[in-house]
């Protein structure tokens, strides 16, 4: 355990209004002007703003609150507490694994701090096909630079780790440009557990900034407690409706009343993230007109390739992500054929073991190459294209949602591009062999013999490994009500005291990590949400 | 086992299966109040010993208690499934300690615990190439869970090379 301070645990002391799981039942009734459900990067800048413009805010969060103390920086630990399905979430037929917090401060609790401002020619985008007037970059920057300024979001000045150095070096051999990764990170220790909880604080996640300076301004929390469904009225929300869960997700029974819990605000903030926040308005019955509602999903799917070296190269240690190459966006057409965004994954044991495919002597060689292993990751730019339309969220019987995400052939040739592009990269910074995840690939120990055996492989899902931790859009904005969910100001269309303020808004995928663009968005919207509920002119910190 | 997916298997498996093992309610639970059961246990010592096969410890009694201890890292990695995941995982782990579960989806003829390594590993291959979509994403569960759980345990982390994180 940690002996560094723990600014939850002392804010909990000084007496923040925090309940639900180990920290007490919930009250079985709750009146407020904001109820705001989930707790990651919409959710908290959208409570930190409303909290300063005086209003009586309400965070409802399905995971539990977990801080610096229990952050041991074990996987075994830190998958169950904090990630969403034990980290084992997956698409409908199984084809992509998906890694989503589930816990006070949400994804950004677990991510791995890389931090881009929305690309402009996605923005463009939206402003050409979902008249998104609005969303030019001009208009977005100051909100940009408030977040950054607030989550000291900075370009990584320490040297990258081998890990990261090894996609500059291959790349500069190949003469491929990359760029450093601006962190959301203060008085980093260069650790490289972020994916676990990040256990000095260092981390400018929900969890340790906006989230305690809401809860500071009497901002009230319900930890492990789900929303389950609105009531709706006349196109407005009339209440709440949420259940406590076990730590694994199921309903908790427990033998006392008060399980079911109502919760009775003047206006409804939705941010539990892409598939969880349509999952709430397919379970209240929400009006859908237009086939709008879970449709449009998107995850930036992500295929790998895994390379040794004869150094070590020790993936788990230091800052996870500090270099990155877009050159595989640039110097394509946004809707020709898939764009891929290229980073290195930090690796641990888990993570790593589930992925190493095969077995036997074959696995075992790949597993004792660990501190040798070099992995490479490209992220797939979709929803930009009409064979790309992404996925659908829906409910299993039982009504937990499940994303029904087809790996269509335009994405999956866009994989073999980008298994191509990893590779020859490994290669040039000296990999001694290269294995693209794939089950029916081998070991390959020459960029030629590998182009060969790629360029054949049939690039199916299941065969070929394909993984997310970007889940975007089911509650998408538009600047007319037959395209999209969302108004432009983050209002629902047929609901009018419901807000939306997460990655659910987004109308394609970002074509970069996420993280910055929820901030950012999400910033503009809660202000005016703020202006509009208290009259008062509120800003980040 | 939804009708749905063993009409995925193909009408001639989903007969077989009718026939030899009756209603799929008379099959044993692959898992019991969130934990493997006997049936369970039985699929997952025999996939664990051929999955991790070399990596293993060699020495008989101390290849036992380390699948004993991985089989109970399994129990603790199902518990924290959520209910429909755990409901899947049962129904795959049911359906595979059947006799015709394990004839038809793993390719199995002799019982999980009289198969050789060799045995398993070779079905285990046949599920991950097959063009059924439910026997791949059979393999997937079981080789990711066997692989995942193992290296769970920092038991087990001298033999990646990974030191373990740094104590702050």
């Amino acid at each position: 355990m940690s002996q560094l301070r723990d600014p939850i645990r002392e804010g909990i002391q000084r007496g923040w209004k925090v309940s639900g799981g180990a920290l007490g039942p919930v009250p079985a009734k709750v009146v407020c002007d904001v109820a705001i459900i989930g707790s990651g990067a919409g959710a908290g800048i959208t409570a930190e703003l409303l909290a300063r413009a005086g209003l009586q805010v309400l965070i409802i969060e399905e995971g539990p609150l977990k801080s610096s103390s229990d952050f041991n920086q074990k996987e075994s630990e830190a998958y169950p507490s904090l990630y969403q399905e034990s980290a084992a979430r997956k698409t409908q037929d199984k084809a992509i694994n998906i890694l989503q917090g589930r816990c006070v401060g949400g994804s950004t609790t677990v991510n791995w701090t890389s931090s881009f401002r929305t690309p402009p020619a996605t923005l463009q985008f939206w402003q050409g096909r979902f008249g998104l007037d609005g969303y030019t970059a001009p208009a977005l920057a100051p909100y940009f630079a408030q977040a950054e300024q607030r989550l000291n979001i900075q370009p990584w000045r320490t040297a990258p780790n081998e890990n990261n150095d090894l996609l500059r070096r291959g790349a500069a051999a190949l003469g491929i440009p990359v760029a450093v990764i601006s962190r959301n990170v203060k008085d980093c220790w260069n650790l490289g557990s972020c994916g676990l909880g990040c256990p000095t604080n260092a981390k400018q996640s929900m969890l340790v900034t906006c989230i305690p300076a809401a809860l500071d301004r009497g901002a009230q929390l319900l930890t492990e407690t789900r929303a389950e469904s609105f009531e709706l009225a006349n196109g407005r929300v009339t209440a709440l409706v949420c259940r406590a869960v076990a730590p694994n997700g199921a309903l908790a029974f427990a033998s006392h009343a008060g399980q079911t819990l109502k919760i009775v605000a003047k206006h409804y903030v939705l941010a539990g993230g892409a598939i969880n926040s349509p999952a709430v308005l397919l379970r209240s019955g929400a009006p859908d007109p237009h086939g709008r509602l879970g449709a449009r999903t998107f995850l930036h799917p992500v295929v790998m390739s895994s390379s040794v070296f004869e150094q070590k190269v020790e993936a788990w240690n230091g800052a996870p992500q500090a270099i990155y190459s877009d050159h595989f966006l640039e110097t394509q057409a946004l809707d020709g054929p898939i764009g891929y965004k290229l980073e290195a994954p930090p690796l641990h044991p888990v993570i790593f073991a589930s992925t190493v495919p095969g077995f036997g002597q074959a696995q075992h060689d790949l597993l004792k190459s660990f501190p040798h292993n070099h992995t490479l990751l490209a992220l797939l730019r979709d929803g930009f294209h009409e064979e790309s339309p992404g996925g659908k969220v829906k409910l299993r019987r039982d009504d937990s949602a499940v994303l029904d995400y087809p790996l269509t052939d335009y994405v999956m040739e866009g994989g073999r591009r980008a298994l191509l592009s990893m590779m020859e990269i490994q290669f040039a910074a000296g990999a001694r062999q290269v294995l693209p995840l794939h089950e029916m690939a081998q070991p390959y120990t020459s960029w030629a013999q590998a182009r060969e055996a790629v360029k054949a492989l049939p690039m199916k899902p299941r065969l070929t490994k394909v993984v997310s931790a970007h889940v975007m859009g089911g509650c998408g904005l538009a600047g007319s009500e037959r395209l999209g969910v969302t108004r432009p100001d983050g209002v629902h269309w047929q609901l009018h005291n419901l807000s939306i303020h997460d990655g659910s808004l987004f109308p394609t995928s970002i074509g970069a990590n996420p993280q910055l663009s929820i901030y950012g968005v999400v910033n503009r919207l809660a202000q005016d949400l703020a202006k509009r509920l208290s009259g008062r002119d509120v800003a980040l910190a | 086992m939804q009708r749905r997916t063993l009409l995925k298997l193909g009408m001639a498996s989903a007969t077989t299966l009718a026939l030899a093992g009756g209603a799929a309610a008379l099959l044993q639970p692959g898992l019991e109040g969130g934990s493997l059961s006997a049936a369970g246990r039985g699929v997952f010592a025999a996939v664990a010993e051929a999955v991790l096969d070399r990596s293993l410890p060699a020495d008989p009694a101390a290849r036992q208690m380390a699948l004993n201890s991985l089989l109970h890292r399994i129990d603790v990695l199902v518990e924290s499934l959520p209910p429909h995941a755990q409901s899947e995982l049962s129904q795959l782990l049911s359906l595979l300690a059947s006799v015709a579960g394990r004839r038809t989806l793993a390719g199995l003829a002799q019982p999980w615990a009289e198969a050789s390594v060799a045995d398993v590993q070779q079905v285990l291959q046949d599920m991950r190439l097959s063009s059924l979509a439910l026997r791949q994403q059979a393999y997937a569960a079981l080789h990711d869970i066997t692989a995942g759980a193992y290296f769970s345990d920092q038991a087990n982390w001298s033999m990646l090379g990974y030191p373990g994180p740094l104590k702050i």
